[in-house]
């Protein structure tokens, strides 16, 4: 491998870390508060990407734009499954959980190739494929933007747990229940606020990915079990190591996929029980 | 056992077999028809759902016109032809289950071919455990033909050849080309056509500086296209599919990859690949099987390639090309309808005979199969999308509309 | 009784809807052996279709093999294969809990998949190997059929045997059984190869009616979950559960699929999600309790609908 693969390997690993953490950051919070490992974040990144595909092609809205409104789409959405489905088992062995949120997983997915059809999409702008030239290694504009979003959406999330009332009421909830519910606290609300906040940041992921890779309805699969692995890997309960977990993740899976793209899951999973079982 | 016991044993095993005992009456048969009816089971959905359309569109037509012209005659009697199609989501076990049900339960008469060589495997030993003769035209993966059934048969050109024709045309242009780089899809059929580029290449004096091969369900390959652009290649091959090629051409671009000439097995001649790509599918080149600018004298209802993709633009007006899939689907039904009428019979033994010693030129080429069930008489040719919008047939020489355009201009700034 | 039914079915029966008899057959199969792990012993396994694939390839490889070895010869050869691979991974994997055990399980199905896709030499990759042709006939029935019966008779026998009860001591509480004297380890590592062994004889007996085995549709997620959710619909952790589970899925998959075959998932999510919610341990708790009804120990309160709700929804 010469210097110049090298650096550009490095690049692209760096400018996947921010998408990959961004996926990362809404599964490993409700994982981290709520004890729910979500099966169904995979489906609110395929809705967030085909929000934001139908946006653009209707009303030819720039995908980058229309981030925020999926944001809020998906918010409305992830709250109102929690309140209404996932909240009902919480209490249940994991087991419930994690098949409940399979089970929706499946619907939603399926819907949207129902809906959508199986056919592949793209977002393509004026700008796409664009990108800056430095020395050896180039930089897309647009993978350059998302990590760019991605960071930001880090840091805005970091804000809002640590600075606002309902933030500090999520963090409460997810160190001790019991004593959270005693001053006052919501916790059913709570709990349908930090799985809504999870949805909006993967719908946030999915509007990115619609303009950086070709998807179909089962784009989401791939980045559940992802987030999976960076939230084992990084620890669940700070931010900045899910941040840590996305950039030894991106890393690895570059350098991997660079030399050995069959074996890419095969590595990424034995990567994962060695974290877990050490 | 006490009641209970008994009460609970009833619940557990009598309830559930009683109730698929009922679904199974409801399910009901398939009426028998007056007609000849095709089975098939195609990807309407899923990785390959488009050329799974073109797939179903091409037996569809080709059926339609047949029965116009007053069907298939068999005995003196003249039949008209039916397919029945279900979707299997681009899946190859669903394929499996669906040519099952076809055979079991519609109890269709014969089997087409599904999209790609992955199901086509697995269609073609349950048609060989039931004796079911199946034609497939979009399977070229010889995988299928190394086993020693007897009941498939393919009228396409195997994987092997694909990208020959993309390798001939470089070097007619460019005798001094040295480098290819070759990305392949890790299935049956791209395998084959990968393995057979690299064989082909060397053998025409060209290095494979690099040849690998990625997951089936890749949705990223700019690790390996940073790798492919470390070595500078002078040519660039992509064995995959539709999708794949979309990816690869979007990804090279925005790692600024840009050989003298980029060509993939399937992707270029679909309507969907200038549709989605706009400006950045211009000079990429394309294997294909067919284009309406070959020059044969068949014994069908079109008989030329002009005839057939103007009547079937005509028919099907929502495409803007007609690509090979839809021809090389209807060329299935040709060779059906000409072993049906040679066999005088549609006893599936018989038939299977019948196709295995067809020897016809038809509006997509030659038909005659080797001891194997492959279509081995038929060439390759090559197209590519030039600026002006269109898709030109541009190789083998001897056939083509324009002149390829080599190498590859540096990219317009955007 | 029952049984004269079950065998005298295939006369009655044309070949495709004997098919889907041995496929609720093998998906109970598939289900009484995730029972071990996922029922009893508390442990809930997600990757077991590693083992169905397991079982699928050795079973071929050996067929296909200079040996030619006849079907029931290779099967076994497969669940020994399977068994040993569940004790191996198991030793490692076993020490972990809940969602990590879980996504560690679904973890190495998906890495074995890769391999078998990747191995070329061994597996043909993603080619797949094609098994010798069998005639059509009631012979897959017959054979998933005895499966069925040896996975109820396993079951019967185990449940209230030292081992079963040590499973359940594991599952309710595992520090607690420890403190008794339970070494858990040995436990659930039988309980995980005797998965495994249901599953490879599935997957064997699958390989050779299919006759085409490759990695993505041997090693699919797919098939586990169909496991699992046959369980949580009978009732995990009973004798009949599994069996009766994948018939009522069998009935429910087969119905979607020929009436609304593109929507045919959407139902599947909503029937999970339905019995998670509402009916969590299975529908043999249910008859249990219908039964209880009937007899009139119990009256019948719409409360009881809801019943899992309640307990288990957060407040």
């Amino acid at each position: 491998m010469n210097v110049a693969e090298l650096s550009q390997i490095a690049v692209n690993a760096l400018l996947l870390s921010g998408i990959l953490a961004l996926v990362a950051l809404g599964f490993s919070l409700v994982w981290g508060i709520m004890n729910i490992v979500n099966l169904a974040h995979g489906a609110f990144i395929v809705l967030g990407a085909y929000l934001t595909f139908y946006l653009h092609e209707a009303a030819g809205i720039d995908p980058f734009l229309s981030i925020p409104i999926c944001m809020v789409v998906m918010f409305a959405l992830g709250f109102a499954v929690q309140r209404a489905l996932i909240n009902q088992v919480i209490r249940a062995p994991i087991l419930a959980t994690f098949l409940l949120t399979f089970g929706l997983e499946i619907l939603l997915v399926n819907l949207v190739n129902y809906f959508c059809k199986g056919d592949t999409r793209s977002v393509t702008t004026a700008y796409t494929g664009a990108g800056i030239t430095l020395g050896y290694v180039r930089i897309p504009y647009i993978r350059l933007a998302a990590l760019l979003i991605a960071l930001a959406l880090v840091a805005a999330l970091a804000w809002f747990l640590r600075s606002t009332r309902a933030g500090r009421a999520i963090r409460a909830t997810g160190m001790d229940i019991d004593a959270a519910r005693l001053t006052g606290v919501n916790v059913p609300a709570v709990y349908a606020l930090t799985y809504g906040i999870g949805a909006a940041l993967a719908g946030a992921a999915g509007s990115l990915l619609s303009v950086m890779v070709p998807f179909d309805p089962n784009l989401g699969g791939a980045y559940t079990e992802r987030s999976f692995v960076i939230s084992v890997l990084g620890g669940l309960g700070a931010i900045g190591n899910v941040v840590l977990g996305a950039l030894l993740y991106a890393f690895v899976d570059v350098f991997v996929g660079a030399r050995l793209p069959q074996l890419s899951e095969a590595v990424t999973f034995v990567v994962l029980v060695l974290a877990l079982v050490y | 056992m006490s009641i209970a016991g008994t009460l609970r044993l009833l619940f557990g095993c009598v309830l559930p077999l009683l109730a698929a005992l009922a679904v199974g009456v409801l399910d009901g048969r398939a009426a028998a028809e007056e007609r000849i009816t095709f089975g098939a089971a195609i990807s309407t959905t899923g990785k390959t759902a488009k050329e799974g359309e073109y797939t179903r569109d091409g037996y569809q037509f080709a059926i339609d016109k047949l029965n116009e012209m007053g069907g298939v005659r068999v005995g003196g009697r003249a039949y008209k032809l039916a397919l029945k199609y279900y979707d299997d989501e681009s899946r190859s076990e669903r394929t499996a289950q669906l040519t099952e049900k076809l055979i079991n339960e519609d109890k269709v008469a014969f089997i087409l071919g599904p999209y790609g060589s992955a199901p086509t495997s697995t269609a073609a030993p349950i048609c060989e455990r039931y004796r079911v003769p199946m034609i497939e035209a979009n399977g070229a993966a010889e995988s299928i033909f190394s086993k020693g059934y007897k009941f498939t048969f393919a009228v396409l050109t195997p994987a092997k050849q694909y990208l020959r024709g993309i390798v001939d045309f470089v070097l007619a242009h460019d005798r001094g080309a040295k480098t290819v780089a070759i990305l392949g899809e890790n299935e049956p059929f791209s395998k084959e056509v990968a393995a057979g580029a690299a064989e082909y290449a060397k053998e025409k004096g060209l290095s494979v500086v690099y040849q690998q091969l990625y997951p089936s369900s890749a949705q990223d390959v700019s690790a390996l296209l940073t790798t492919v652009k470390s070595f500078r290649p002078d040519v660039v091959l992509g064995a995959g599919h539709l999708q794949d090629s979309l990816l690869i051409v979007k990804q090279a671009k925005d790692l600024g990859l840009r050989p003298k000439a980029m060509g993939f097995s399937v992707g270029p001649s679909s309507p969907e690949f200038r549709e989605s790509l706009k400006r950045d599918a211009d000079y990429v080149l394309g294997a294909t099987q067919w284009t309406p600018a070959l020059r044969y004298q068949g014994d069908d209802p079109w008989r030329t390639p002009k005839a057939f993709a103007d009547a079937f633009l005509a028919k099907n007006p929502s495409y803007s090309s007609v690509p090979y899939q839809v021809a090389e689907s209807a060329a299935a039904i040709v060779a059906f309808q000409h072993a049906i009428e040679k066999a005088g019979t549609l006893d599936p033994v018989k038939v299977r005979d019948a196709i295995a010693s067809l020897d016809i030129m038809t509006f997509f080429g030659p038909i005659k199969f080797d001891g194997r069930g492959v279509n081995v008489t038929k060439p390759m040719a090559v197209e590519q999308l030039q600026p002006d919008g269109g898709k030109y047939t541009v190789f083998p020489q001897a056939v083509a509309e324009r002149d390829g355009i080599y190498p590859m201009p540096p990219a317009p700034a955007p | 009784m029952l049984l004269a039914v079950a065998l005298a079915l295939p006369r009655f029966q044309n070949p495709y809807q004997l098919l889907t008899f041995t496929r609720f057959l093998l998906l109970a199969a598939m289900a009484q052996g995730w029972n071990f792990i996922g029922g009893y012993a508390g442990f809930a396994a997600f990757g077991n279709v590693a083992f169905f694939g397991i079982g699928a390839y050795a079973t071929g490889l050996a067929m296909l093999s200079a040996w030619h070895v006849p079907f029931f010869p290779a099967l076994a050869f497969g669940s020994l294969v399977a068994a040993v691979t569940a004790a191996l991974v198991g030793a490692l994997v076993l020490r972990l809990k809940g969602h990590y055990f879980a996504i560690a399980t679904l973890g190495v199905a998906e890495a074995l998949r890769e391999i078998a896709d990747s191995w070329d030499d061994l597996t043909n990759g993603s080619t797949g190997l094609d098994l010798p042709i069998r005639e059509p006939g009631a012979f897959f029935y017959y054979t998933a059929l005895a499966l069925v019966v040896a996975g109820l008779v396993v079951t019967r026998l185990l449940a209230p045997s030292k081992m079963g009860l040590a499973w359940m001591a594991i599952r309710e509480d595992q520090d607690a059984a420890r403190t008794l004297g339970i070494h858990a380890t040995p436990y659930k590592v039988a309980a995980f190869a005797l998965s495994a062994v249901f599953a490879a004889l599935a997957g064997g007996v699958t390989a050779y009616q299919n006759i085409h085995v490759t990695p993505t549709d041997f090693f699919k997620l797919q098939y586990t979950l169909e496991m699992i959710i046959a369980c949580i619909i009978g009732g995990a952790g009973t004798v009949l559960g599994p069996v009766l589970g994948a018939a009522v899925y069998q009935v429910l998959s087969t119905y979607a699929w020929s009436r609304f075959i593109e929507l045919h998932p959407t139902v599947l999510g909503l029937v999970i999600i339905f019995f998670v919610i509402f009916a969590p341990r299975g529908l043999m708790q249910a008859f249990g309790a219908t039964w209880r009804m009937a007899k009139g120990e119990r009256r019948f309160r719409w409360t009881d609908l809801v019943a899992n709700v309640r307990v288990n929804r957060v407040t």
